[in-house]
């Protein structure tokens, strides 16, 4: 055996040590709290393919080390290398994006390759889920929703076009094709183009919150007009007469593209901002504004109808302020980051929320036309009804 | 199981070396064992097609070896075992691709599509057939002595360090391991070195630098400096993602005892295309030239021969990489620059100039074949090269590729690769003189690829394909 | 067999002391107490109570750190301790199931708790129930068996361990 040198016994000492006692160090952790220890679940469970990478998936998530370790690895990646962890994009003055929703811009629709079925095109299902409101007697308005990156690309990248040149065609295009279908669709996308060359009113401010993945308050209310706009043009509904005021109110959020890079150090590189939202409030009574489960509307959506709604300040987000515009209150389902199919799936389960329903406005955010949680299944609401006065006049 | 995982550094590796130390025998079929585990974390019913090809190859070598046999016989069993191993190869690899063709060909004369039977691709297979197979004609040449035990060889086809991607170890450059290898401090230790490294090289630059060129190849049209940026970090990626691989796995083997060859030998700083083959994957191109060049007649059949020769090793060796036609193109690519060197007499037709500009050429050239080793089809491949020289207009959302690209992060690893990629000193040659200074070294990149290793996803080498 | 030959095996000494420290991690596991999961808080909350095997764990958890969800995972009831569920098998959505339970409420979602660290499937957990999951939770519910079953959702208020 050839003399071992210092530097080899050491380097091989200190990898030995390392090897081994992460994987003893997390055993001896799972027991000390009465667990059993995880990496024994291997002998549990028929060695199938499946099995095995949930065992190592769940190995990594459990592991004690990763979890001390990996704020201190983000938080010297972003300060070193700019990178902001895998769902967030910097922007240009301290405005943040999320990843995904520029993933859906820049990469080609619909993608090559999908996972399965109802993965793809979402116009089957919407086209299905009109067809089933129509067979209720229900119609359908779908409120597609730009992305922060497609309305504010140039705070993404100063290569982004220059303003007034539509930045990606895949939503409109699906705008396109669901009209061509006789879909009834407000398409924001025109609303907020307009509205950023100042010929909306309101002004050049900002639409979409800057450290967030979801629009500013003067957004949401050019959103609820033009819904509003939308279903009283097309005489869906007739404009009711309750009457709401607006009342001021400051929230402080951080935003949620902050929130998401889950680490401490780098959220307080942003301060949470201040933001000027006004709740829906009822003239007479002085309450906020509060839904009702049996208006001839069923909002449904994601999170862009929850903030200001059930977050802070409450009863300020689209679902209020549609619902002065239209001078009665609304029925509405909210299912975040699930407008694509699981706020379908709740309506399924609870079918009750149809009744007395004339119109179905269904609005979420085109980055879902990609990366919808579950997809785009067809997903069947039990029969009903024969078909009413708002679905003929969509036909 | 991917080296660069937690599985295999804290649970598989240290369970592997305790008990292979202890073990006061047997360490063959203990190594079988666990190789076999190893690869059947994948698929456990992958482990049964391993089984086959190795049985089938054992007992050929065996006939070959059989006292008495006849110069006729053992060339039938050399010529069924080729064809055993190569038709399970094809069978596993192929195909998919033959019949989405045929069925292409036969839509085309209006002829209604046959039924294609989903093959789904086993990990490694290519990597272990030729492995298997170079047993056999090892021993029909009579380079190396036929195995002892069967334990043994199926211990030297499934051998974990380089089951998955390599280096493709021959029979004949183990076959004296398999009888009798040293375990001294020092090579343990060198093994540690390079696995170090390997794993450096995967987890801090192969994966940092492949989230670059995956934004750009999956972007729908990235304008020509977001392609060629994104072609660069591909080079990049690939280089250190598989020479990463090969560093780890000649590591696990030295602490098993085994010393296995080196694969690269900086590939980026060759001077002509023939002198890239020399350097890159250098397993593949030996076992090439000496199994199929050779036998084809190398270069000793005259000029045209020799070409012809050249091109069928590049074809199949593009074939070998993945069935599809980005990979016999890229083949083809690589087999006609070998040829024009060869005609320009074995020199690229860039001598002249100064070693600096043909580096820079070569790697230009490289460039190019790497399109078409990413891209997942020709058209790709095609829009891809387009855009690299402006022919693609970067519209719509594309052009916000920019934020995601073109930032300090990015800026900062290309520059680490770069540094690292175009200087002579190789992961294989560093750890031969192990100093306390490196020793410290080492132990630091250890503790930052654990450490970035915990927060990246699943990521598994970009050879694990092939 | 044909035996490796070679020198002496130098890792051996630190390598048989990591085998005597696997060894009492081992025992260590094997010596774990048992635990039936129950507390004043399963006990007390929700309308259900169940000691239940979480028989599978259909898909894997979305990443999206973005929002809050409840993932329906399938049980088998092995007792029933208060009011009564409708089969042996029963669909239970748990809120946000990547975070340990005493970690999972937050400001929309307060009332959920236990000592659960991670969701496994073949463990055994005593919970605290309500149904249907519409009612108590109004996010997202992502449940892998919506064309398969008509059965209603629990949700899941209080998470346990139980140790056999």
């Amino acid at each position: 055996m050839a003399a071992a040198k210092g530097q080899h016994v050491f380097l091989t000492g200190v990898f030995v040590v390392t090897i081994f006692g992460v994987g003893l160090l997390q055993s001896g952790l799972e027991v000390s709290r009465g667990q059993r220890p995880q990496s024994a679940d291997v002998f549990l469970k028929k060695p199938t393919a499946a099995n095995l990478r949930a065992y190592e998936k769940n190995l990594e998530e459990a592991s004690w080390f990763a979890e001390k370790v990996r704020p201190t690895v983000q938080y010297a990646r972003f300060m070193l290398l700019d990178d902001a962890g895998p769902k967030t994009i910097l922007g240009r003055e301290g405005w943040l994006f999320y990843r995904p929703g520029v993933r859906y811009l820049i990469e080609p629709w619909p993608p090559k390759t999908v996972s399965g079925e109802g993965q793809g095109d979402p116009l089957p299902a919407i086209l299905d889920f009109r067809d089933q409101l129509r067979a209720r007697g229900i119609g359908l308005l779908v409120v597609p929703v730009p992305g922060k990156a497609s309305v504010y690309p140039e705070m993404l990248t100063q290569r982004a076009p220059a303003p007034g040149q539509p930045l990606a065609g895949h939503t409109r295009k699906i705008i396109a094709q669901l009209e061509e279908a006789g879909v009834a669709v407000v398409d924001l996308f025109k609303v907020f183009d307009r509205a950023k060359r100042g010929e909306e009113p309101g002004g050049k401010t900002k639409y979409y919150l800057p450290q967030d993945t979801h629009w500013s308050p003067e957004g949401m209310r050019l959103a609820a007009e033009a819904t509003a706009r939308k279903l009283l043009e097309l005489g869906l509904v007739e404009r009711g007469q309750v009457q709401y005021d607006l009342k001021p109110v400051a929230v402080k959020r951080r935003g949620d593209i902050v929130r998401m890079m889950q680490a401490p150090r780098i959220e307080r590189c942003f301060p949470a901002e201040t933001i000027d939202c006004t709740q829906v409030v009822h003239r007479q009574s002085g309450e906020v504004y509060r839904d009702d489960p049996d208006s001839q509307i069923l909002v449904l959506g994601d999170s862009f109808l929850r903030i200001y709604e059930q977050d802070a300040p409450g009863s300020g987000g689209m679902i209020a302020h549609l619902a002065r515009e239209l001078g009665f209150p609304l029925a509405s389902l909210v299912n975040d980051g699930g407008a694509s199919t699981l706020v379908r799936q709740a309506l399924a389960r609870k079918p009750a929320l149809l009744a007395n329903k004339r119109v179905v406005v269904w609005e979420f955010i085109e980055r879902d036309i990609r990366f919808g949680m579950e997809g785009w299944p067809r997903v069947p609401l039990p029969a009903e009804r024969q078909p009413g006065v708002a679905a003929a006049m969509l036909e | 199981m991917v080296f660069s995982s937690q599985v295999f550094i804290f649970y598989f590796l240290p369970l592997v070396l305790l008990v292979y130390y202890l073990l006061p025998g047997n360490r063959h079929l203990f190594l079988l064992l666990v190789s076999y585990v190893f690869y059947g974390w994948w698929n456990p019913w992958f482990v049964l097609l391993m089984l086959f090809v190795t049985a089938v190859n054992y007992a050929f070598g065996q006939w070959i070896a059989a006292p008495g046999a006849s110069r006729r016989w053992k060339r039938v069993a050399m010529v069924a075992s080729v064809v055993t191993s190569l038709g399970t190869l094809g069978f596993f690899k192929y195909y998919m691709f033959a019949a989405h063709n045929l069925n292409w060909l036969l839509g085309n004369l209006g002829i209604a599509p046959l039924t294609v039977v989903e093959v789904v691709l086993p990990i490694g297979i290519s990597f272990y057939v030729f492995q298997s197979l170079s047993y056999t004609i090892d021993v029909y040449r009579g380079e190396s002595p036929p195995v002892r035990s069967f334990f043994d060889f199926a211990c030297f086809v499934a051998l974990f360090p380089q089951l998955i991607a390599g280096p493709i170890v021959r029979y004949n450059t183990i076959a004296e391991q398999l009888v009798s290898r040293a375990h001294t401090w020092n090579k343990f230790s060198l093994g540690v070195a390079l696995f170090i490294l390997g794993l450096a090289k995967k987890v801090l630059l192969a994966n940092a630098i492949g989230k670059v060129a995956d934004a750009v190849f999956d972007a729908q049209a990235p304008a020509a400096l977001d392609a060629w940026l994104g072609v660069t970090a591909y080079a990049f990626q690939i280089y250190f993602d598989f020479s990463g691989y090969s560093d780890m796995a000649i590591g696990l083997g030295r602490m098993l005892g085994f010393e296995f060859p080196r694969n690269f030998n900086a590939p980026y700083l060759s001077e002509s295309i023939t002198d890239f083959w020399r350097r890159w994957h250098i397993s593949l191109s030996t076992f090439l030239r000496d199994y199929l060049y050779f036998p084809l007649g190398g270069n000793r059949r005259g000029t045209r021969r020799t070409y012809f020769n050249l091109a069928t090793v590049m074809l199949l060796g593009g074939l070998w990489h993945g069935a599809n036609w980005t990979f016999v193109l890229w083949g083809a690519y690589h087999g006609t620059l070998l040829i024009w060197e060869r005609a320009m007499g074995k020199s690229s037709i860039y001598t002249r100039l100064p070693p600096p500009a043909r580096i820079a050429i070569t790697f230009l050239l490289l460039l190019f074949s790497w399109v078409l080793f990413r891209s997942p089809d020709i058209m790709d491949a095609w829009r891809f090269l387009s855009a690299m020289f402006g022919g693609s207009i970067a519209g719509g959302g594309s052009m916000l590729l920019a934020a995601e690209v073109y930032t300090q992060g990015t800026l900062i690893i290309m520059a680490l690769c770069a540094l690292v990629v175009f200087q002579p000193v190789q992961a294989f040659d560093w750890v031969e003189t192990l100093t306390w200074g490196k020793a410290m070294l080492l132990i630091l990149l250890f503790a930052l690829s654990l450490m970035t290793m915990f927060v990246q996803a699943f990521n598994p080498f970009l050879y694990f394909q092939f | 067999m044909m035996q490796v030959t070679g020198p002496v095996n130098p890792c051996r000494r630190l390598l048989g002391l990591g085998l005597l420290l696997l060894a009492g991690a081992c025992c260590g596991s094997c010596a774990s107490r048992t635990e039936s999961g129950e507390d004043a808080e399963v006990t007390t909350r929700g309308s259900t109570e169940v000691t239940a095997r979480l028989v599978e764990i259909r898909g894997e958890f979305p990443e999206n750190v973005n929002y809050d969800y409840a993932f329906v995972m399938k049980y088998e009831v092995l007792q029933t301790h208060r009011g009564k569920v409708d089969s042996d098998v029963i669909y239970v959505g748990h809120y946000n199931p990547r975070k340990p339970r005493a970690a999972a409420a937050d400001e929309r979602v307060e009332q959920v708790g236990g000592n659960l660290v991670q969701f496994r499937a073949g463990d055994v957990h005593r919970m605290a129930l309500e149904s249907p999951i519409d009612n108590y939770f109004m996010g997202g519910i992502i449940d892998k068996y919506f064309e398969e079953k008509s059965d209603p959702i629990y949700w899941a208020i209080w998470t346990n361990r139980v140790v056999k």
